[in-house]
């Protein structure tokens, strides 16, 4: 069969689908952008924040207000934590931070630490610590192979309490887990 | 090329893509039933290569077929394996980390029916559907060799199967192997859903070739092989979705290749009669 002459109209309909097909990936770019985004209130013990929407959420326990997984995450889930701790009077935050990471080297496999530094975050004073850990899953029927986690806790100080905010994913996802830590550390309040 | 041999139908096609359908289900059917009669045990590598080796089994079964059928008037063998090998390339460099990386569907898709739905149509589906076009578009729908409608369905199968094949071989990888049973239907499933959406793109652009068509014409291709794609994911989760009882988790994959298997009878089904429309229009206007 002879194909028909390539016309203009062949070319804008050429032209037509990649218009169409970039329009839809926009929209589904932007409709992903909602429903990471979405959130829902957070308030505990004078702690208040957006938490992700979506997430499976543990009820809070000791001195945890809030222990909250993205289930859907590839290999470890990115998790957000935020804990109360009570202080004894003139402890700074970075004496507080190192407490943190003494606690993580006891709980964690492979611990290690990776940088430690004051930040301000929302105008207030806080210390950050990176870390990294190898996710021990104490299921021995599990068949895959260990993830390697990193991490970031913020310690603030407030009045005879320690706020530590840590946040947890899967090394390969790390990078693009954190701007949505981010939106979640900037609707911290306390 | 004479106008007399677009007025007639290559039957053999329909055969073959009705002959995938049914070697599917018979693929699935033996190696689930020797998976069960001779449980092997296999050593992780063993498993990989098993693996992979199934997931070209689909395309080397259409292959075979459109060989051992189109005699009448062949197409190229080697560029009906081109197109295979670009439909594979492209997922495997363009849409697979698109849709992972980029995208990152798999933390977001599965939030509720809405996200499944939307992001199967708008991403998923139009990453997958947009890349199986560009394989033929760009390749040999320029040629002489693409000289009948029925030419588009053909390649758009090939590129689907194509890129079947890498995304079966994605996932045995990913998971270090598959369990044979559930892998198997996996497998056939993917392949299947791939081919038939393919063949909707293919259709649109046999006709955008050898007719002149309204400027909408493949873009409204690409939507309903992209909307066919969303929807077909997001029942096939409905329907596998495991049932958690007393006695442990179950997941009906079953019904996965029922639904692919019915899928793709009535995709080709729909498509080889649109096909018969187009011939008899043509005839009639000869």
């Amino acid at each position: 069969m002879t194909a028909k002459q390539h016309s203009l109209g062949d070319r804008y309909a050429e032209v037509t689908v990649i218009l169409v097909t970039v329009v839809a990936l926009l929209v589904g770019w932007l409709y992903k952008s909602g429903v990471e985004n979405a959130s829902i209130p957070f308030s505990a013990d004078g702690v208040s924040a957006q938490a992700p929407s979506g997430w499976l959420s543990v009820s809070p326990g000791g001195d945890e207000l809030l222990r909250t997984r993205n289930i859907n995450s590839r290999g470890f889930g990115a998790t957000y934590v935020v804990r109360k701790i009570a202080i004894a009077e003139g402890v700074s935050a970075s004496e507080m931070a190192g407490v943190v990471a003494l606690e993580h080297a006891n709980n964690l496999t492979a611990f290690r630490m990776l940088d430690q530094r004051e930040v301000k975050v929302n105008g207030q004073t806080a210390f950050e610590i990176s870390y990294v850990f190898v996710e021990a899953n104490p299921d021995v029927t599990q068949t895959q192979i260990p993830s390697v986690v990193r991490g970031t806790d913020y310690v603030f100080l407030k009045g005879g309490h320690a706020i530590v905010v840590s946040f947890q994913s899967d090394e390969k996802n790390y990078n693009a887990d954190l701007d949505r830590f981010h939106r979640f550390l900037q609707s911290l309040r306390f | 090329m004479s106008e007399a041999k677009a007025l007639h139908e290559r039957k053999h096609i329909w055969r073959d893509e009705f002959v995938l359908i049914v070697s599917m289900i018979v693929f699935v059917g033996v190696v689930y039933a020797l998976d069960n009669a001779i449980q092997p045990v296999f050593t992780p590598n063993a498993l990989l290569l098993t693996g992979a080796f199934l997931s070209l089994v689909p395309a080397g079964i259409w292959l075979v077929f459109f060989y051992l059928q189109d005699r009448a008037e062949p197409e190229p063998k080697g560029f009906v394996l081109a197109i295979f090998a670009l439909g594979a390339l492209l997922a495997a460099a363009i849409g697979i980390p698109l849709l992972e990386n980029v995208f990152r569907v798999s933390n977001w898709i599965y939030r509720d029916t809405l996200a499944a739905i939307l992001g199967g149509i708008l991403v998923v589906g139009f990453t997958q559907e947009y890349l199986k076009y560009a394989a033929v578009r760009y390749s040999i729908y320029n040629s002489d060799e693409f000289d009948e409608p029925t030419d588009g369905v053909i390649y758009a199968t090939a590129a689907g199967l194509g890129y079947a094949t890498v995304l079966n071989i994605n996932f045995v990888v990913a998971n270090g192997g598959v369990d044979l049973g559930a892998g198997v239907i996996r497998i056939a499933v993917v392949a299947l859903a791939q081919a038939s959406f393919a063949g909707v793109t293919g259709y649109f652009l046999g006709r955008a070739k050898f007719e002149s068509e309204p400027i909408w014409w493949m873009p409204l291709g690409i939507t309903l092989a992209a909307t066919f794609n969303g929807l077909f994911h997001w029942l096939l989760g409905v329907l596998t979705r495991p049932t958690i009882t007393l006695t442990g988790a179950t997941s009906n994959v079953w019904m996965g290749l029922v639904l692919a298997a019915l899928v793709a009878f009535g995709t080709t089904g729909v498509i080889l009669w649109l096909v018969r429309q187009n011939l008899k229009a043509l005839q009639a206007g000869k």
